[in-house]
């Protein structure tokens, strides 16, 4: 396994963790500004943070409030 | 001379008459009332004429605009619940406002600047206008009805969600208003028609059921009227009865120990009364002689 | 044309304040990526794995870079539509509740335009967000499994640009004649569903169905050339767009916008 993840170049590994980065800490961004969130926030915090791609995509999309 | 003729306004849906055969005008200039009950239609009247709504049949027309022009350009609107885009700041929803309105961006930002100094905003004007207050909303509502310096600026209910402080800016910022622009505006409230307008139009059931200035109302309307009050429980109760078959007696209520006497002769009627009350040594703390006021009309009017 | 544009770039900027510009690249992004990744380690997986039973010969042929980024498309067509939808299922009918619609619309601007502009809105974002995904797709094949054209890769991803507009005009049509936004994207994806099945299923009978773009991009990157009636399926989908949206205006301005 070791091996096989060693196979892949840096400037593939590299741009996969900003991205996933990116959407967790945005996510996160957005759950601390706005002041109310379907279900609780500590819930979404774990969703986010351990919940890789799949995460990040359900807060915006069921746990974000629409603000109109 | 009138800025808008309305002929024949209908709205249906399905079975159900919101409006009916709705006919008035409204003076340049003027700030007019649309006075009703809950249910009463003002709401569907006001988004027709706004351009919201389009109606079953009738005419609205502007004073030297073609049958055929899109009126909104002349109309300033602000529903009874005014709603904005939350994530903007006040001076963003004013911009976009403005400029959807056929402002260019620089008049727009000009009377951005000019309207949210006077409706009180210009400190919160770069805030998200998700974190007003109720009061803050409906003032950046009226400044944004306002923005293209509209003919005819049509408000629904504009006082009617606020506390007395929120109305009683409102109102005052109505008067200020109603200095550059006509007004029409929607309540349920009696008292704010009288604080702000001049024309008053009453309606019930979709139905124009009283129209004209309110000085017009008031006197035509007026009708002599004379309060008894009783000292004693219960002590007026057969008078009342018997009070009714009085010659020039028109209507007579008994409420809360007061007789109320509308008549048409008052000294006639009420010699008559004093004597028997004398002769009889009716129990009574108060005779008073006065004339209906509009909210009487009102009342009458909305609930008959 | 100056009142569209305002609308427009209101979308665009709604769409910044929201983080859509943000995280749905994002997601393009990182579904692109994924396929070559897995592709790539799947071999290295079984075999460190050891978990072959001794005689067993399983032949697991190298990945081909056409085949690689075809199947990163068809995950776009899946997983990336079930993101667009629901991401845009109350882009109608969220402002008619709130109320703002109306605020909007009382303003000397068409219906038509209104809608439009929200289509073209999250259009934009679509394009960009499929563009991203498809060219590190692109990027990560090459880097992991082999060579592979970058003008097919285009030519595919747009075939599949089309067929997402029509996914879109739908939302948007669904959006501004339903009230909630639940029934909006659950129709849209079962029209899109249904129409990608039958159009699977009855190739005889769906010769016009627009969901017939991604096989038209299977068959470019797979056999180098297009499928039968290519421009019959265009002109359907492009058809689709505009009545989808020229109705959904229709019906939006028959209904009170306040109850």
């Amino acid at each position: 396994m070791k091996e096989a993840l060693e196979s892949i170049p840096i400037g593939a590994i590299v741009p996969f963790i900003v991205l996933n980065v990116i959407l967790i800490v945005v996510a996160l961004i957005d759950l601390f500004r706005s002041e109310q969130t379907r279900g609780p926030r500590w819930m979404w915090i774990l969703i986010i943070v351990f919940l890789q791609l799949v995460g990040p995509v359900s807060y915006f999309i069921v746990g974000r409030r629409r603000e109109a | 001379m009138s800025l808008v003729e309305i002929k024949d306004l209908n709205k249906t849906y399905g079975s159900k008459q919101a409006v009916h055969r709705l006919s008035f005008g409204i003076r340049e200039g003027s700030c007019v009332a649309l006075l009703g009950p809950n249910g009463a239609g003002k709401t569907t009247t006001l988004q027709m004429l706004a351009g919201l709504l389009a109606p079953t049949s009738g005419s609205i027309r502007f004073n030297g605009l073609p049958a055929q022009a899109d009126l909104r350009r002349y109309i300033g609107y602000l529903p009874q619940q005014g709603a904005y885009y939350n994530w903007m700041s006040g001076s963003e929803f004013m911009h976009y406002s403005g400029q959807l309105a056929g402002l260019s961006k620089k008049e727009a930002v000009q009377r951005t600047n000019d309207l949210l100094d006077r409706v009180g905003l210009q400190e919160a004007r770069k805030r998200k206008i998700g974190g007003y207050s109720g009061g803050m909303k409906q003032r950046l509502g009226l400044a944004q009805a306002l923005i293209h310096q509209p003919k005819l600026v049509i408000l629904d209910e504009p006082v009617s969600a606020l506390d007395p402080v929120g109305r009683r800016e409102v109102l005052e910022l109505l008067k200020e208003i109603r200095k550059e622009a006509t007004i029409l505006f929607s309540t349920h409230v009696l008292h704010d028609a009288e604080a702000v307008s001049d024309d008053v139009l009453m309606i019930r059931d979709g139905e124009l059921v009283l129209s004209g200035t309110l000085r017009d109302i008031r006197n035509a309307h007026r009708q002599p009227v004379i309060y008894i009050e009783e000292d004693v429980p219960q002590a007026l109760q057969t008078w009342a009865i018997e009070w009714e078959r009085l010659a020039h007696v028109t209507e007579l209520s008994y409420q809360d120990g007061i007789v109320k006497l509308v008549v048409e002769q008052p000294d006639e009627v009420k010699q008559q009364l004093l004597q028997q009350i004398a002769q009889h040594r009716i129990p009574i703390r108060r005779f008073e002689l006065a004339q209906t006021t509009l909210e009487d009309l009102f009342l009458k009017v909305v609930s008959s | 044309m100056r009142t569209w544009m305002l609308m427009y770039r209101k979308e665009l900027l709604e769409m910044a304040r929201n983080y859509k510009w943000i995280w749905i690249p994002c997601v393009f992004v990182l579904l692109g990526v994924m396929q070559p990744l897995t592709s790539h380690l799947m071999p290295q997986i079984i075999d460190a794995a050891g978990g072959l039973p001794e005689g067993a010969v399983i032949e697991i042929p190298p990945p081909v870079p056409s085949v690689v980024l075809l199947e990163t498309l068809n995950n776009f067509g899946l997983i990336g539509v079930l993101v667009i939808v629901l991401s845009s299922m109350s882009i109608v009918s969220g402002e008619r509740n709130s109320g703002v619609a109306g605020m909007v619309l009382v303003r000397p601007v068409r219906f038509l335009s209104y809608i439009t502009a929200k289509w073209a809105g999250a259009m934009t974002l679509v394009t960009c967000s499929l563009l991203l995904g498809s060219l590190s797709a692109w990027y990560y094949t090459e880097l992991l499994i082999g060579d592979l054209s970058l003008l097919d890769t285009l030519y595919g991803s747009l075939l599949y640009l089309l067929w997402f507009a029509v996914i879109l005009a739908l939302v948007v049509f669904f959006s501004a004649t339903l009230k909630g936004a639940g029934p909006a994207a659950f129709l849209s994806l079962a029209l899109v569903l249904a129409l990608s099945l039958l159009t699977g299923m009855l190739p005889a009978w769906m010769t016009w169905s627009p969901a017939r773009l991604t096989a038209h991009a299977a068959s470019l990157l797979t056999e180098g050339q297009l499928l039968d009636l290519f421009w019959l399926n265009i002109l359907v989908g492009v058809t689709m767009i505009v009545v989808l949206l020229v109705s959904a205006a229709a019906l939006f301005r028959n209904r009170p916008l306040v109850d």
